[in-house]
């Protein structure tokens, strides 16, 4: 072995060892919550402990399922998010649409404003959003939160799939056109194919958006029955957490695995989506 | 006739829901800042001018200003160790020959894809916990004392520091790692070829080029942590488990003022004052954009 090759190898070995730490310090707090999730009793009170589950058990799991009303919140949080995505791309898609190809006058301005508006934080709309909800009746319903979701992710879903409809050439709609096809057609049987990583960005941000939102979930429905899961989730920690650790774990990991699949299953186009969608303009 | 109707009606079903959603609020907003509407006036409340934004920007102890303070300087470590450290590491990632690059990478894209409030229960109550954290049986097992994480001012602060630099760093890492990739390599070759070392190619090649490439993503994750709410509420201000640290953000201190202590008018000032400020920051920032575009 020559020296550059040996030095080599030596730098490549720090960096191997670099990363595994640093991968094993980044996967420390969700190991400790599996660990603690597969451990029977509070035994981690103990001092030995350990993060091979000393008792393994499935327990913390059954209960939570069983015991807790976890299915009834994976229900409405399916609900919710099935119903927010259909409703903010079916809004979403030919306003999109509209702003990437009919130039109307202060499109622009209106684009801009959109963008400035969006930076008001959702979370101080709170109050108002109560005062306009309450006398509609749309408190305490599914309707209202849907709505609520639905507006939010209103103007990234517009500034994100019009980015991607301006690099669609308009010359394939006109040979859509001389073909006869009507309006609607060109949409439905063009565009929408051609579209489809970008609605399918669109509708995953909406679905984590809706999936992980606590703070209208808890505060406009009333009744442990109605919450969805992250309001589940949240009241569990709010109230009984000092006994119930191992269980909220595995409350906590259950809620997280399907995005994590999701999110690992559109990892590539999910970080071209977002860096894209935000800044053209 | 069609045809000039269509725009619109496509358009029409987003902007009735954005006009509802988003519109409605920060005008109602802006109409009950310049109101009394409290605890004590809740329903025969009266315009008042401009005393809420007074009493918000004049009057040190109402607590906005040192808020707005100790949120600029959240904003500005979390940004500077954030970028500094996701340098670092995906420049580490790009070292020639390293095989499991790709491995490595789906292990810290886990804090990322993880929901964010579960995150940051779990730090919460799995590292930061008095009692059963997990920081703390370590610093047991070494013979020290445990620390109580959550409750001093500035032992809080450097927590949530920590825990939204974790939830932070996936997405600057990648960021990164793209834009060091579409560098072109024939740069390095030729500055190799005229003796450059590894510092001189840092800043004469890629620090230069990286810059307009990642600008957009920086400006954006700046924002999201000027916003930043769950982490300094859920870690240390949630009803009735206040630790006691005082690290209230200009957003956790807006949200106070409406819903724990009631004080809407107050409330709704600060709120369009954070609005204001975001949107000159955002004004500001739009040149920066489009020049790190035109290169």
């Amino acid at each position: 072995m020559t020296n550059k090759k040996k030095k080599n190898y030596i730098k490549l070995l720090l960096v191997n060892l670099f990363f595994i730490i640093i991968c094993l310090a980044c996967m420390i707090p969700i190991l400790y919550a599996v660990s603690v999730s597969f451990n029977a009793e509070n035994s981690f009170l103990s001092s030995d402990f350990s993060f091979i589950p000393r008792n393994f058990t499935l327990d913390n799991y059954k209960s939570v399922i069983f015991e807790k009303p976890f299915l009834l919140w994976l229900k409405n949080t399916s609900i919710l998010a099935f119903c927010t995505v259909v409703l903010a791309l079916a809004i979403g898609i030919p306003a999109a649409y509209s702003f990437s190809r009919h130039r109307l006058p202060g499109r622009n301005a209106l684009l801009m404003i959109l963008l400035m508006l969006n930076a008001f934080p959702t979370i101080l709309s709170m109050f108002a959003l109560y005062t306009l909800l309450k006398p509609m009746g749309l408190i305490n319903s599914d309707a209202g939160l849907i709505l609520i979701y639905t507006g939010t992710m209103t103007i990234f879903s517009l500034w994100n799939m019009k980015g991607y409809f301006d690099t669609i050439p308009e010359e394939i709609e006109e040979a859509g056109k001389i073909d006869g096809a009507s309006n609607l057609q060109i949409i439905i049987k063009i565009i929408f194919p051609l579209a489809k990583p970008t609605i399918i960005v669109t509708a995953v941000m909406v679905l984590i958006y809706v999936w992980n939102e606590y703070i209208f979930a808890i505060n406009f429905m009333t009744g442990a029955d109605n919450y969805t899961l992250a309001a589940g989730l949240y009241a569990l920690q709010a109230t009984e957490y000092t006994r119930n650790w191992p269980i909220f774990s595995a409350a906590s990991l259950m809620v997280s695995l399907p995005i994590l699949i999701i999110f690992f299953l559109i990892q590539k186009q999910m970080q071209s989506g977002l860096t894209s969608g935000g800044v053209k303009g | 006739m069609w045809k000039k109707i269509r725009p619109y009606l496509y358009s029409a079903p987003s902007l009735i829901v954005i006009g509802l959603i988003i519109l409605f609020p920060i005008l109602y907003t802006g109409y009950i800042s310049l109101t009394n509407m409290n605890i004590y006036h809740w329903f025969d409340y009266t315009l008042i001018g401009l005393a809420n934004y007074k009493k918000a920007l004049f009057v040190f102890d109402s607590g906005f200003i040192p808020a707005l303070i100790r949120t600029l300087l959240w904003t500005m470590v979390n940004m500077a160790l954030q970028v500094a450290i996701a340098f670092f590491i995906a420049v580490l990632l790009n070292t020639k020959g390293l095989r499991l690059k790709n491995l490595y990478k789906t292990f810290l894209m886990f804090p990322w894809a993880m929901p964010a409030y579960v995150s940051i229960l779990l730090w919460r109550m799995g590292m930061y916990n008095t009692e059963f954290g997990l920081l703390n049986q370590l610093l047991g097992k070494l013979g020290l004392n445990g620390v109580s994480w959550l409750s001093g001012s500035s032992i809080a602060f450097i927590s949530c520091l920590v825990v939204n630099l974790w939830m932070a760093f996936p997405f600057m890492i990648m960021t990164i790692d793209g834009a060091l990739q579409s560098i072109d390599q024939s740069y390095y070759e030729s500055a190799e070829l005229e003796g450059a070392g590894f510092f001189s190619k840092m800043r004469h090649i890629t620090i230069p080029s990286l810059s307009p490439i990642i600008m957009p993503a920086v400006i954006m994750t700046t924002f999201t942590t000027f916003k930043q709410f769950d982490i300094i509420y859920l870690m240390t201000q949630q009803k009735g488990s206040n630790t006691g640290a005082n690290i209230h953000t200009v957003i956790t201190y807006a949200y106070e003022k409406a819903f724990m202590t009631n004080n809407y008018g107050y409330s709704s000032a600060i709120s369009i004052v954070i609005f204001i400020l975001i949107i000159v920051f955002t004004m500001l920032t739009r040149g920066v954009n489009r020049k790190g575009r035109k290169i």
